[in-house]
């Protein structure tokens, strides 16, 4: 009973820890293709204009 | 040393979450400020719904329940658990699949009728007023502690900030900086945890199910049959679907997105709430038997990791105040703009902007000046639940589940359940003995339950249908 009360509190310390790094890469994905998809609007924006020109 | 390091710490912080805002970048309409365009993904919508409930009292105020009560309050907070995962199966699906929806507010006033979006949107306002208050008091108290600043000028730091990349990015810069909080102190206090009981616990599990056993034994002799049962209550229904949740459930991708974010953002809490009574538990061996409650999480890291310890704890809790204050001053913006503003006025998308925006601020404003009238952050919270349960959830579930609600049951409902819940708390504070905060919630549901009823009967009786 002592081990299997200890082995449950590591274990839910691993899986926060595993949630953290999982909602981290998604930040990470998140930030980087909203930078992507702003480039990619600033460069269209950018032809755009050119045309207009 | 003492001071130099926090301060260093804590400027990084800001500056590293000042590059993370940057890159959500500045809302430039009303629907990118209220919900992200719709388009958020399972992980952020998960990891910012944890970040918003994580706030000082699931962090702070369990690790000191922990370290009194033992495992007593993680059955208590079981119940918020089960609530999350219910809202997910059955609620927020159903509030993700109207259409045209920004707000709590909006979803009532689409069931019921206009009056009833009003009154659902004053009392949303008031209540993330009041909980970004109770906030600030807990970020201020943070900052005081860390490093001595007059209390007021510590509650404008953590406001200030917050309130700066809220008011310009809208909900996706507080989604955003949500999952940076929430990476970092689902990162830390776990691993604080394991290092406590890898390097600095005596005695191995055996000494940890002791100490953890003697804890909740005083815990059960020491809290009493109602208040367990009001506190159960209050976890199960005193945050349901509040402001903030609503948000992003509303903001989700799609309805499946909805669903599975509650429900991961459910199981997490479980896990949470393990992990940070575990801390309490296990600093009974490290920590002075007699320390405040408040301070158990403090004195612990502080007395680990004696250089760094107080810089790592600043980041870590300055997060946890953080991320649930600029969801609540996001969600009150949008609640006034959305709720009780275009129900007067035409607005036009650039107009609904500057109405959120500039309401983002005024919130901000209230919530540093009612901050230091806040009795202590487990009271404010209290009373924060017992106005919401009572007021609006009734009203807002019932309306939800049944094809036909009736405006009078909604109007009645919302009314009495924050007239009772006031004048509960009124009666709290004037009479502390007779009864205690957890168990008020429990009449004022009562009240608005027995309103909607007598609403829905007169409404038939009246409309003859």
């Amino acid at each position: 009973m002592e081990v299997v009360t200890f082995a449950i509190v590591v274990i839910a310390a691993l899986f926060a820890v595993c949630s953290g790094v999982w909602v981290a890469t998604a930040l990470v994905r998140a930030i980087s293709r909203h930078q992507t998809t702003q480039n990619s609007s600033q460069s269209e924006n950018d032809k755009n204009n050119q045309e207009q020109i | 040393m003492q001071t130099v390091l926090p301060v260093i710490v804590a400027a990084a912080y800001v500056v590293v979450l000042t590059f993370v805002a940057l890159r959500a970048r500045a809302a430039r309409q009303f629907s990118e400020f209220s919900l992200a365009r719709r388009a958020l993904p399972l992980a952020l919508v998960f990891g910012s719904l944890a970040a918003t409930y994580v706030g000082p009292g699931f962090s702070i105020g369990f690790v000191g329940r922990g370290f009194k009560s033992g495992f007593l309050f993680l059955g208590i907070g079981l119940a918020y658990s089960v609530q999350n995962i219910l809202v997910g199966l059955f609620i927020a699906p159903r509030l993700r699949a109207l259409k045209d929806c920004h707000t709590l507010g909006d979803a009532i006033g689409q069931k019921y009728d206009r009056k009833c979006q009003i009154v659902a949107g004053i009392i949303s306002v008031s209540v993330c007023t009041f909980f970004a208050a109770v906030m600030a008091h807990a970020g201020g108290v943070v900052i005081n502690d860390i490093f001595g600043l007059p209390n007021w000028s510590s509650v404008i730091v953590v406001v200030g900030i917050t309130a700066l990349y809220t008011t310009f990015g809208g909900l996706r810069a507080s989604v955003i900086t949500d999952a940076f909080q929430f990476t970092t102190f689902a990162l830390l206090l776990p691993l604080t945890l394991l290092f406590v009981l890898v390097f600095r616990f005596d005695g191995g599990a055996a000494t940890f199910s002791e100490q953890a056993s003697v804890a909740t034994s005083n815990g059960f002799g020491s809290t009493s049959f109602i208040e367990i049962v009001g506190l159960v209550a209050a976890f199960l229904l005193g945050e349901t679907l509040i402001p903030p949740y609503a948000n992003r459930a509303l903001a989700s991708r799609t309805t499946r997105i909805s669903r599975n974010g509650f429900m991961l953002a459910g199981l997490f809490s479980i896990v949470w709430f393990i992990v940070m009574i575990a801390l309490g538990v296990a600093a009974r061996s490290i920590v002075p038997a007699g320390t405040d409650e408040d301070h158990v999480l403090l004195k612990l890291v502080g007395s680990i990791m004696p250089a760094s310890g107080y810089a790592l704890l600043l980041v870590v809790l300055v997060s946890v105040v953080m991320s649930s204050l600029d969801s609540l001053l996001n969600a009150g913006a949008v609640a006034f703009a959305e709720d009780i503003v275009k129900p007067f006025a035409e607005l036009p998308d650039e107009k609904a902007l500057n109405v959120g925006r500039c309401a983002t601020i005024v919130i901000a404003v209230i919530a540093m000046a009612v901050a230091p009238a806040v009795p202590s952050v487990i009271d404010g919270l209290l009373i924060c639940y017992t106005i919401w349960a009572s007021a609006i959830l009734p009203a807002l579930i019932i309306g939800l589940l049944v094809k036909r609600p009736r405006p009078l049951a909604g109007i009645l409902s919302m009314g009495v359940g924050t007239f009772v819940a006031m004048s509960a708390i009124v009666f709290l504070f004037i009479f502390p003995s007779i009864i205690k905060a957890p168990a008020i919630i429990i009449p004022a549901l009562g009240a608005a339950l027995l309103a909607y009823i007598l609403g829905h009967w007169l409404d038939k009786i009246i409309s003859g249908v």
